[in-house]
């Protein structure tokens, strides 16, 4: 296990000998760790070759790849563009919506359709279900991470009743199928709308109350806070979207600054970590800033429930669908940062080229970046801020 | 980077804070007051999750007295984005003039994505509230039209679902 590794020697922060407090020299050596594919804290199948010295981190290096898919390539083979959806259902799992909207939105745009106002509503409202249903994902195995088993139950049951109001619309609790090309599969069932709001106030007392018991729990603030720090440059430099770039402090939201959809007819405004328990851009911030996430979540989607206009949410969908030669790039915010596809069609009837940038995949190229010189112990924690979905991630 | 943080000392704590057990004792209030409220979780196998008729399961044919809707056009097959269907269309006396002589579902591939229901014109195939699948190997996973066909009786639910939101 002890095979040496040279690196540059800006990254190593203890050189291989340090003094101990009698003033000898100590010699030590660095040790080469695997943690995954197999392992409860990286979230899925990601391994993370971890170079440690004694307990320091040294370096980190992730090996993706396992649950490599060929999502890009199936999706130059469908038969048509309709047939791509459920594929990106499979890309993040556990926030498939998100996923769909952002490739509608593609498609759409390049065929130029007016999508109705109900249906730009709907979407609203089941995204922002979504992320709740996601950031309560990412919160909970956090909690778990941290060592919290209780919050992770809490998380799951409310998660279980936003995959109820999903059944109870399009008939799948996981990967929906449900946003189409100028609509939707189905309109909503006339009981949802009371049911959403049902869910709503029921919800918001209960995000104070996890807030009560996780975010602000003294053992959890000292275990997160000043842990895993990105600073706002690296976390630009790195590309980084969603809570990651906000909890650093960067103020930088889609859903505002490159409006889609009716969120520009919505009062809301995005969340950034300001430091509160430690350093701006700590473990703590990225977490705090996907708990105020989910209350505005639920602000927009009451919004949306009362705006919420009728008309056909089908009227729209095109009969065949053939966009002209061109590219295009459309963007939106999902519960793990900026989702963008960019597609190439040559004219026919399938895409020429799909390319999806997913938030999860760069947002993790800087785990390394935030771990070094920090305690094994944390990595754990770190990676588990990052909240990265390995399906989106390889794609 | 890393922790930078400052260190916390013991001897800085309050003999409060360092026995933990104000944040104890909040946590555990929040614990029991949930252990009065009603049960959330079944007891999987005995006690069994019931869809709504709005749940996409697995896929299966509509038979109507005594023979299935299904004409063999095709359609189904050829919009499944996993490639999941074959059909083999032969004919018959009946009015229908076409049926399929096999029909195979692969339910190892099938993704549960539904758009077969959606461009049958026959409602012919639909999406049954079954959701345990289980096979010991491949070919077993291979579904026939003998574990497809499903009367109009057994899928009222669904088939009346489908009359209201298309
Ligand atoms: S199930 Fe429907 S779509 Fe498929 S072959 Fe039969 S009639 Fe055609
Ligand atoms: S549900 Fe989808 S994947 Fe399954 S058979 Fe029908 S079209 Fe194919």
């Amino acid at each position: 296990m002890s095979e040496t590794k040279t690196l540059p020697t800006e990254y190593v922060s203890h050189p291989g000998e340090i003094k101990s407090s009698l003033g000898h020299t100590v010699r030590t050596d660095e040790m080469i760790i695997n943690m995954g594919p197999q392992h409860p804290s990286t979230h899925g199948v990601l391994r993370l070759e971890i170079v440690v010295d004694g307990e320091i981190i040294v370096d980190v290096i992730p090996h993706i790849g396992y649950l490599h898919r060929c999502f890009e390539k199936h999706a130059e083979h469908m038969t048509n563009y309709q047939q791509v959806i459920p594929y990106c259902d499979r890309l993040d799992y556990c926030a498939a919506i998100n996923e769909e909207h952002s490739y509608v939105l593609a498609v759409e745009r390049m065929l130029k359709i007016e999508v109705p106002e109900r249906v730009e509503y709907i979407r609203v409202i089941m995204a922002e279900l979504q992320r709740i249903a996601s950031h309560l994902i990412a919160v909970g195995t956090f909690g778990i991470d941290a060592g919290a088993f209780t919050p992770f139950l809490y998380a799951f049951h409310d998660r279980e009743l936003i995959l109820s109001l999903f059944e109870m619309t399009c008939g799948a609790r996981l990967l929906y199928n449900y946003f189409w090309i100028g609509g939707l599969s189905h309109d909503l069932p006339p009981q949802f709308v009371d049911k959403a709001k049902e869910f709503c106030t029921y919800f918001k007392p209960r995000i104070k109350e996890f807030n009560d018991l996780l975010t602000y729990n003294e053992i959890f603030v000292k275990r997160t806070a000043n842990v895993g720090v990105l600073p706002q440059d690296v976390a630009i430099n790195f590309a980084c979207s969603g809570p990651m770039l906000r909890g650093s402090g960067v103020n930088w939201d889609l859903r505002r600054d490159d409006p889609y959809s009716v969120y520009h007819k919505i009062e809301w405004e995005p969340k950034i970590g300001k430091g509160e328990m430690g350093t701006v851009g700590d473990v703590w911030d990225r977490h705090i800033v996907r708990m105020r996430e989910m209350e505005e979540s639920v602000k927009i989607i009451e919004q949306a429930l009362a705006a919420l206009p009728a008309g056909n949410v089908q009227a729209a969908i095109p009969k065949r669908i053939r966009p002209d030669a061109g590219e295009i790039y459309a963007r939106t915010e999902t519960p793990r940062g900026e989702l963008g596809f960019y597609i190439i069609s040559d004219g026919s009837g399938t895409p020429y080229r799909v390319k999806g940038r997913a938030p999860a995949f760069v947002n993790l190229s800087v785990l390394p970046e935030i771990s070094r010189g920090g305690m094994i112990a944390d990595l754990v924690l770190i990676a588990g801020s990052v909240d990265i979905v390995l399906g989106q991630v390889d794609r | 980077m890393g922790s930078t943080g400052k260190i916390i000392r013991k001897k800085d704590l309050s003999i409060w804070q360092k026995s933990y057990i104000p944040e104890i004792v909040k946590g555990l209030r929040q614990t029991i007051a949930e252990m009065f409220k009603p049960k959330f979780t079944i007891q999987y196998p005995e006690e069994r999750f019931k869809p709504q008729p709005s749940f996409r399961g697995r896929p299966v044919l509509v038979q109507e007295n005594e023979v299935e809707r299904c004409v063999a056009c095709g359609l189904c097959s050829r919009v499944c984005p996993a490639l999941a269907i074959e059909v083999q269309a032969s004919e018959t006396p009946l009015e229908k003039e076409r049926y399929p002589i096999k029909f195979e579902i692969n339910m190892v591939r099938c993704i549960f994505c539904g758009f077969c229901e959606e461009v049958c014109p026959e409602e012919a195939i639909v999406m049954s509230n079954e959701y345990e699948l289980v096979f010991s190997s491949q070919e077993e996973a291979v579904f026939g039209k003998d574990k497809l066909l499903k009367t109009t009786e057994e899928l009222k639910d669904r088939l009346e679902f489908l009359r209201q939101n298309r």
